[in-house]
This record gives C-alpha cells, structure tokens and sequence, in this order.
C-alpha cells in the first residue's frame, strides 16, 4: 500500500514537473516573437478555405522599432504592417472594420499560468514542421465550453511552426502551418516596407456605452469583458452595441442591432472555426437581434445568446 | 397504442432517430399523458447525468417542439442561400429544435464540425418568427406571434445576409487588434477574401 501510494506521489511529481515544462515552453514562445527575427511562408487552411501567407518579422532589438509584415500570397493580395505592435496599414479585407485598439482594454499578452486555470497545457512529443525539429504542446479546455489547440514549438527558437484548432471530438477546425521558416538571414530592408495593398487604417468612430447598458448573466468560466463600443452600422445606420470577451486564448464577440418591427428569423452558422448564432430578443426599447461570433462551441454559443440582458437602467428609460 | 410502443417511440425521439409519424404520436400523446411528460423529462434528466451535465428539469420540451411543428407548418420551405458565409441554418425545424435544447446542456450531440461539413439541407431551412421553439419552459418564456404574410418572409433573410459579413469581418479583426498572437487572427481575417 505504502509503495503504491508512493507510486502516485512519484507520478503526480512527474506529471507536474511535465506540466512545468510545457509552461516554460510557452512563456518562452511569448518571448521568441519579442525577440527573435524570422521570415517564412506558411499555410492557413479551415473549412472551405485553403491560403498561403508570408510573414517578415524584425524584432525590436537595441531600441530600433519592431516591424511585422504578413502578405497573402494566392489571390487577391491581403496584407498588414504592424509597427511596435501597431497596425501602420493593412488592406481592407483585414482592416476596415477595426474600432480603436488602445483605449481602456489595451491587448493582454497571453499568460501562461492564467491559461492554466481553463486549459490544461501539457507537453505531448516531438514533431518535424518546415524542415526543422519542433516540440509538441497540447492546450486542451478542463470544460466543455472553449476549443483546443495543438501548438508545435520550433525546438531552437520557440517559434510557434504548427498551429491547430480541435473541437471536442479531436477534430480539425483551422490550421497555421510553417513550409518555410528562416531565423538567420538578416531582413532586407525592402521586405520591411508596406506594399500598395497595403492601406492607411482608419478606425471607425465609436462611443462607449454607458457601463454595463448590456451584460451576460452567465459566461463561460474565465471570460471576461475586453472591449465594448457602440457605433453606427455601416449597413442599417442603426447604432450597434459590440462587446468582446475573451479568456486569454479564444475570443467571442457580441452584436446587438435594434430590429424595430422587422420580422427577422433567428439564425446559425458556422465558417472553419468560427460560430455565428443570432437570437432576437425583446427589451423596453424594443426588439433586438443579439449575434454571437466566436471561435467557440455552437453549445457555448448558443448560451452566451440565451444569456444577454439590457440592464434594468436602460428597460426603464 | 401500446405504452410499450408509445415509450419506445419516445426513446427513439429522444435518440434523434424518429420519423415523422412517431413525433407526433409521441407529442400527441403527452398533450394529456402526464406520465409520459414525466417520462419524457426524466429521460432528458438521465441523459444530462450521464453527460454530467446541469439540466433544467423543468424544460418543457414537449411545448418547444409543438411549437416548432406550428411554426413548420407553414407550406413554403424556402432554400437559402449565403455565398458569403457558406451556410446558415434557421433554428426551426423540429429535428433542429431538440437538438439545440438538448445541446444547451450537453453539447456532444453533433460536433460543429460535423455540422460545418454537412450539405445544405433545404429541408431545415422552414421559416419561423420570433419565440424560438426551444426557449419553451425557458426563462423568458414562449412567444408565440402570428405567421407572417408570405410577402415578408424574403426580407429576414436578407437582414442577416446582409449584416454577418461585417459583423464577422469586425470579429476577426477586432481579435487581431486584442490578441497577443497575430499571424492567427490576420489568417482567419484574410481567409475571408476569397472572391
């Protein structure tokens, strides 16, 4: 008996030593994109969509500023320029949408012990991507409410080289995938410079909403509010209430639009990664149509739909 | 009709594999039978425990799919069709209806990816208002409103055809501008150019 509890005290070690090194393995992938340069080629695929991408990359050493590029290579070319963290320009495609990204909900870094509270991050093998010996990690949800990742690490950088996206049965949702990684050719200059898709960004004007105007009795456990704004839809005109959450890996965001008198039916849908879940709901100030869009579950999709209130404040208007 | 047959037509609904005529067998039975309404709720209750999963056992689901038989009542099935997006379903249809009240508390029913992979099913796509079926026994209750003229009924599609676009294209680049990983997000965002 003594020796098979033993036994356990020595496993559960283990296991935590082994979930200790799969955290270092990611704080040190944050790190590598602070400070490790690289140019690449890499493949995004989900369902219905197949697209291949470049990306520069020029960490900001010695106080000079640090630049990323990413361009789409098939199709109409798509491309961003970030200085610093900062969108510089981009093309429509990935940019006319964007309301302020400073503001009171800055971009949280991903936190490594914080994931753990709803993920458990273990380190699973050793693969090979793009010609080079990548380590394995698997993020998988502790419920049943967020996705899970499969990450392959570069074994020398820390550079993510694999990215994929499974729902609960195991299955493919998206996938990033390197064929082309170097960390050692210094970046050309020319290959740091916006190209003429490549489009100043202009945010689109919002205002922020009275706190707490619209909120969700439930959420799943460790989302939480990141950013809320109302502005005028570029569709309707009528003013929109966005409001995004996240748990520091997945994100879903939250639409409301006034119907008015419309006869809208509710709908669903789902794009590679991505759930689409509409309900209409009734308020004091009328009908609402409440659009749930995330990379999550259809089931937490639906219930983060069912869960949205206007505030008692607003019903009393 | 046997109890025995009418408790097996129950299970079969409850399992997602009953046809038609045993549906409503089963939902005219419980209209006055409140042992097989009973039953009925138990066997969510049972299923819920076996998923481990929180369930309301009070959900009416006998009410949410009468409901949705009415609203399917109507003759048009309309197709839909959403180039953008690829595929949309209106949550409508009976078959829909049960499994999104079941999957509210247990979501191993379908996958999504299942459901991303499936062909479109005109047959899914029958129109409804507002009061969705499956809110029955729910919070908020059911509201039941008349059927639309047949005029209307082109227009709610188009609402949504109109707006997901933008609204998804906000999500992804919205997430690109919060996340602290970046090649993902600017992925998904360029994936949505294809055309």
């Amino acid at each position: 008996m003594r020796f098979f509890s033993l036994l356990l005290l020595v496993g559960s070690m283990a296991m935590s030593v082994q979930a200790a090194d799969a955290q270092n393995w990611l704080s040190r992938l944050l790190k590598a994109e602070q400070r490790q340069s690289f140019q690449g080629v890499f493949v995004y695929e989900r369902n219905g969509s197949f697209s291949t991408h470049a990306i520069w990359h020029q960490a900001g050493q010695n106080d000079g500023e640090s630049r990323e590029r990413l361009l789409r290579l098939d199709g109409a070319p798509v491309e961003v320029m970030r200085v610093d963290g900062r969108l510089k320009c981009g093309s429509s495609a990935v940019a006319d949408q964007l309301i302020e990204g400073e503001g009171p909900w800055p971009p949280r870094p991903l936190d490594p012990q914080k994931l753990a509270e709803w993920y458990e991050i273990r380190m699973v093998g050793e693969s090979r991507v793009a010609g080079r010996s990548a380590v394995v990690l698997t993020i998988l949800p502790r419920d049943q409410y967020r996705y899970g990742f499969e990450l392959h690490l570069d074994r020398e950088t820390s550079l993510p080289l694999k990215s994929l996206l499974l729902n609960e049965k195991g299955q493919l949702l998206e996938r990033l995938q390197f064929t082309q990684l170097d960390t050692s050719t210094p970046l050309t200059k020319d290959k740091l410079e916006p190209g003429p898709a490549c489009q100043p960004v202009e945010v689109l004007q919002t205002s922020t909403p009275k706190q707490g105007a619209w909120r969700s009795e439930w959420l799943p456990p460790g989302f939480t509010l990141r950013s809320m704004h109302t502005q005028p839809s570029p569709v309707s005109g009528e003013n929109i209430t966005y409001l995004m959450y996240g748990d520091g890996l997945a994100r879903f965001s939250v639409f409301i639009e006034p119907l008015h008198s419309a006869l809208v039916e509710d709908a669903r849908s789902q794009l590679g990664p991505t759930v689409v879940v509409s309900k209409r709901i009734s308020t004091a100030d009328g009908d609402m149509m409440v659009t749930v869009i995330g990379e999550v579950p259809l089931g937490t999709a639906e219930r983060i739909v069912l869960s949205i209130r206007a505030s008692e404040e607003q019903a009393d208007r | 009709m046997s109890r025995e047959a009418l408790y097996e037509s129950l299970s079969a609904v409850m399992d997602d594999e009953a046809d038609e005529m045993e549906l409503h067998r089963v939902l005219a039975a419980t209209k006055d039978d409140a042992e097989l309404r009973a039953a009925w709720s138990r066997y969510q209750l049972a299923r819920a425990v076996m998923h481990r999963d929180l369930l309301e056992p009070r959900l009416d689901i006998a009410a949410g799919v009468s409901a949705a038989l009415a609203a399917e009542a109507m003759p048009k099935a309309r197709i839909f069709s959403w180039g953008f997006v690829g595929r949309i379903t209106v949550a409508a249809s009976v078959t829909v209806a049960v499994l999104a009240g079941v999957r509210l508390y247990n979501q191993s029913e379908m996958s999504d990816a299942e459901l991303a992979q499936r062909a479109p099913q005109p047959s899914l796509s029958a129109p409804q208002v507002q009061g969705t079926p499956i809110l029955a026994g729910y919070t908020e209750g059911v509201e039941q409103s008349q059927e639309p003229s047949s005029k209307d009924m082109g227009k709610d599609s188009e609402w949504h055809e109109k707006r997901l676009p933008t609204y998804l294209r906000q999500h992804v680049q919205q997430s690109s501008v919060n996340g602290a990983e970046s090649a993902l997000p600017y992925a998904r965002a360029a994936s949505l150019e294809n055309r």
